[in-house]
């Protein structure tokens, strides 16, 4: 461990107050930082509830907190973890830090639209959590907020919407910032097909941020009119059509799941050729897989309300298109095992990360068949077959996909080197923990056990009660790697510029970068994955550690 | 697998063992080629990279492969769907409608209960209808599910080839208790299902209305109770076949059994047979009841129908009612409140505030209250409760009077 004096880039203070440079900064290094940080923070809000949710259902009948308080909780925890923490993860936080310095420009094409962005999601944050506090109490609708009964919950639903507007928002500019980014503030020699799949990947995700966010913005919109003025847009009573409201609802929440995992595959397509010394394979299949996804991925929103009492047809029409959105999702997959066929495999955390995160999303997306077929999905839809599937494919993607990336940019971020055998290490407890947590949710959602259930009749208990044993252990790991790069932060080993010999533009910059990143705007001469001449600075570190 | 009763559903568990056993293969293959990947091609074992950038070939391949099998696998999932969903003509109609926080099925006779009673080997067509929000029927051992939609006419079919009980539950969450919402679907042999569709709960409730009605009438809840409590006389409730011990006029004790005759002495003599304990105070009836008519109490004291066939339960027939609308899930027969309803216990005859149009009124809880409150619930709100409760304005007015009957019953603080 050094102590070495080491340049504190774009960290270093510029005089005047520390907070206010942070909160009204337009550095996109910083406001990245911030999103990270407080993405962070909710997350860990999101993951004691969901361990208390967990424990309330370690037995049938009541356990530790009252069936009002279970229906709020599950609630808060769906709309924590979806608007503050999975939606707004890895885009807001490593895009904003690293898209820049991987095209090559000194900051996104608005800097203060990105800061406002920020605010928004601050705002829109404070906003949902006040609704826990203020009047009526915990909205209990499920983050779904399905009508008639969100017209009639006598919870605080009104204010948890208005938060979800706000969030929509900062979404919508983010996307928005971000296509522009890419395609005016690219370096010079940087074409298209020269650019990094994360990049590629945050392109196909801020078009769907920049289309299908307004249809939540409306629908959210509608229900407060709904609430507040009475108006009967979705209540059969008056009118409506409760119908209408789930297809407004999927049209955004469906394109969504995508918002979530298309940036983590961005990074999994970058971490893997890294560590294999070997460029990726299918470069272009891989982008237009990343389109493909985009676009089909919106025309699949109605495969959650196949037992709705929407006709038969429009079923049909569904569960087939959602079929067709399994291929690209697969072809990514095969493309990343054959970049590691034939490479020179270094196993370091950020790789565990990643092939975790290859192996719990197929956990996840060969579930996803089994809901899209209309015939098998009467039976396990809104089971815990449905829990399972989207806590696979959302923690175990996208989660994985978040700290892959914060242990490979990790030594950008900070120059320095978290401790690598720990980190390996929470990865794989994590990775169990995740299988202990779901997988026992597959075999419950079988056997019929309907999802958002306070209580369960007794035949469901062991499974449950594995569940619960598989939430501790995945907190475990949690603490394990969380610490351990809290730890890495202040007294890790103090590593250079390009530890893992990655071919990407940040990895040219000091560790931590400069606040105007490049001296000279950079000139790109070849694509992302060309390791020719570039020796991962860590192999030297292995082998000295290695002869101890 | 979980157990399977529908014949329908066959298909659905074959497109499971399909689609799942396609799923794992991939998954197996693809987690052993990532593992194998990972030792075989370590920098240990392969020091130098091969430049591969891709193969057009393997990536046609595994584009075109998938694709073709995923539309496979979408035909299976489809055509087991259509099998689920084409109802066969003729099948018996019955109605589900569920409410916030259970279910009443209504059959073509018009009997009606909270648990699904169905025939063995016969379709079954569900109209599903819900009062409030969205709910979803679903039978997990016929892997049927669908939802309950207010406004709006969904159906479904079921059949089963098997006699037993199976769960029923909610599987769209709708609110507080959500997780209560579960009933039972009770497969019967046709002829047994015939004989509980035919035995009239209304004949049953009759007598039992009647006895209720006598004792009221003679007035024996002056002193005696029905809830277990000590009043100047012994309670009433779960009498038969209760060890008394009993005083004969010359002293004696002795214990014996409360069966009929017993019953039917210690209304007409009561001094005859005194349970140790008590005072004589209670007159004698005999003269004053009729033979028939303490019959009828002795019956219903006993619940047993005039034949000695056991009453279905001991209950009031308005509580039939209470159950079957689903009532009783925010309004509680003992005096506790769920904090969603007014107890219906010591309901009847009280003084209560209420809002009407945002205005404070007091009122005695009669019966045009209750009738109003039943059938136009947003209308009269008692305070410190939200209007939360659907309208019933459809109810017909035998279950109406049952129900008013039932709360006076629990009534009176007179």
């Amino acid at each position: 461990m050094s102590d070495t004096v080491m340049d504190k880039g774009f960290f270093a203070p510029k005089g005047g107050s520390k907070i206010m440079e942070w909160l009204f900064t337009t550095d996109h290094k910083r406001i990245g930082m911030l999103y990270l940080w407080a993405i962070l923070i909710f997350f860990s809000v999101g993951v004691c509830l969901g361990l208390a949710l967990r424990l309330e259902l370690f037995a049938p009948g009541p356990t530790i907190m009252t069936q009002q308080a279970f229906n709020a909780i599950f609630t808060l925890h769906g709309v924590v973890m979806i608007f503050l923490v999975v939606i707004p993860s890895i885009p807001a936080a490593f895009g904003n830090i690293f898209l820049p310095l991987q095209l090559g420009a000194e900051d996104v094409a608005f800097p203060r639209l990105n800061m406002f962005s920020f605010w928004l999601y601050i705002v829109g944050g404070g906003i949902a959590l006040t609704s826990l506090f203020t009047a009526g109490g915990a909205p209990d609708t499920g983050w779904t907020f399905y009508v008639p009964f969100s017209s009639i919950s006598t919870t605080n639903v009104s204010v948890a919407v208005l938060g979800v507007f706000v969030l929509g928002f900062s979404s919508i500019l983010t996307g928005l910032n971000f296509i522009v980014t890419i395609h005016r503030m690219r370096a010079e020699g940087m074409t298209w097909l020269r650019m990094p799949l994360f990049p590629w990947a945050l392109y196909a995700t801020a078009w769907i941020q920049v289309l299908a966010t307004p249809i939540l913005s409306i629908t959210v919109l509608l229900i407060a009119i709904e609430r507040l003025l009475g108006m009967g847009i979705f209540d059969p009573a008056r009118g409506g059509d409760p119908l209408l409201y789930q297809h407004l609802f999927w049209i955004y929440s469906h394109p969504a799941v995508y918002i979530m995992i298309l940036p983590a595959m961005g990074v999994i397509s970058d971490i893997i050729p890294v560590f294999c010394r070997k460029p990726i394979f299918g470069y272009k299949t891989i982008i237009g897989s990343s389109l493909a996804i985009a676009f089909a991925g919106s025309l699949v929103w109605a495969h959650h309300m196949f037992v709705s009492g929407m006709s038969d047809t429009a079923v049909m029409v569904f569960s087939f298109l959602t079929f067709i959105v399994a291929v690209p999702s697969a072809v990514k997959v095969f493309n990343w095992l054959s970049t590691m066929y034939k490479g020179s495999i270094r196993p370091e955390p950020p790789l565990i990360f990643a092939l975790g995160f290859i192996f719990l999303f197929a956990m996840g997306g060969i579930t996803g068949l089994v809901l899209g077929s209309a015939g098998t999905d009467m039976h396990v839809h809104d089971t815990y077959f449905v829990v399972g599937h989207f806590h696979f494919v959302i923690f175990g993607g996208t989660g994985m996909g978040l700290f892959a990336s914060m242990h490979y940019w990790f030594p950008k971020i900070y120059g320095r080197m978290y401790n690598k055998r720990i980190a390996t290490w929470s990865a794989i407890i994590i990775i169990a923990g995740i299988n202990g947590l779901y997988f026992p949710m597959y075999l419950l959602g079988l056997a019929g056990m309907p999802r958002r259930y306070y209580d369960y009749l007794p035949q469901y208990t062991d499974l449950h009660q594995l569940s619960t044993y598989g939430s501790w252990i995945t907190a475990m790991g949690l603490v394990l790697m969380f610490w351990n790069l809290w730890h890495g932060r202040k007294h890790g080993r103090v590593v250079g510029k390009n530890p893992w010999g990655a071919a990407t533009l940040e990895w040219t910059l000091p560790s931590p970068p400069p606040t105007h990143n490049f001296d000279e705007d950079p000139i790109v001469t070849h694509g992302p994955y060309h390791y020719d001449g570039l020796i991962p600075e860590e192999d030297a570190v292995n082998e000295s550690e290695g002869d101890k | 697998m979980y157990p399977q009763i529908f014949s329908a559903a066959k298909d659905v568990d074959r497109a499971f063992l399909i689609i799942l056993g396609f799923s794992v293969f991939i998954l197996v293959v693809v987690t052993i080629a990532m593992l194998w990947f990972l030792w075989r091609y370590n920098v240990k074992r392969s020091p130098v990279a091969a430049d591969i950038r891709g193969n057009f070939w393997a990536e046609v391949i595994w584009t075109v492969l998938p694709t073709i099998i995923v539309l496979g696998l979408f035909w299976t999932g489809w055509s087991s769907f259509k099998a689920m969903r084409t109802i066969p003509d003729g099948a018996m109609e019955v109605l589900v409608e569920g409410r916030m926080w259970s279910w009443k099925f209504t059959y073509a006779n018009g009997k009606t209960s909270q648990e699904l009673y169905a025939p063995v080997d016969t379709p079954l067509r569900l109209k599903l209808s819900s009062r409030d929000v969205i709910h979803s029927f679903y039978v997990p051992a016929m892997r049927v599910k669908w939802d309950l939609v207010p406004g709006m006419d969904t159906e479904v079919w079921i059949q089963s080839d098997t006699v037993g009980e199976y769960d029923i539950f909610c599987a769209e969450y709708c609110g507080l208790k959500h997780a209560d919402m579960i009933t039972l679907l009770k497969v019967l042999p046709a002829e047994d299902f015939q004989a509980w569709l035919d035995g009239s709960a209304e004949t049953e409730g009759d007598e039992i209305l009647r006895g209720l009605a006598l004792m009221e009438e003679y007035g024996c809840f002056d002193c005696h109770t029905m809830d277990g409590t000590d009043d100047v006389a012994p309670p009433l409730n779960g009498i038969a076949g209760k060890e008394r011990l009993i005083i004969l006029p010359d002293g004696a004790k002795r214990t014996i059994k409360a069966d009929s005759h017993y019953i039917k002495t210690s209304i007409m003599d009561p001094g005859a047979e005194l349970v140790d304990g008590w005072d004589d105070e209670m007159p004698p009836y005999e003269g004053d009841l009729s033979d028939e008519d303490a019959n009828v109490i002795v019956n219903y004291l006993l619940g047993k129908d005039e034949s000695g066939k056991p009453f279905k339960a001991l209950e009031h027939p308005g509580l039939h009612f209470a159950k079957v609308e689903g009532c009783l899930k925010c309004h509680t027969t003992d005096g506790t409140t769920t904090g969603r309803a007014p107890s219906f216990k010591g309901l009847y005859g009280s003084t209560i505030t209420v809002r009407k149009d945002n205005k404070e009124k007091m009122l005695t809880a009669d019966e045009e209250y209750i009738r109003q409150s039943i059938k136009h619930s947003t209308k009269w709100v008692a305070e410190g409760y939200v209007d939360s409760m659907p309208p019933y304005d459809d109810l017909n007015e035998e279950t109406i009077e049952g129900l008013i009957s039932f709360i006076k019953s629990l009534g009176g603080k007179d």
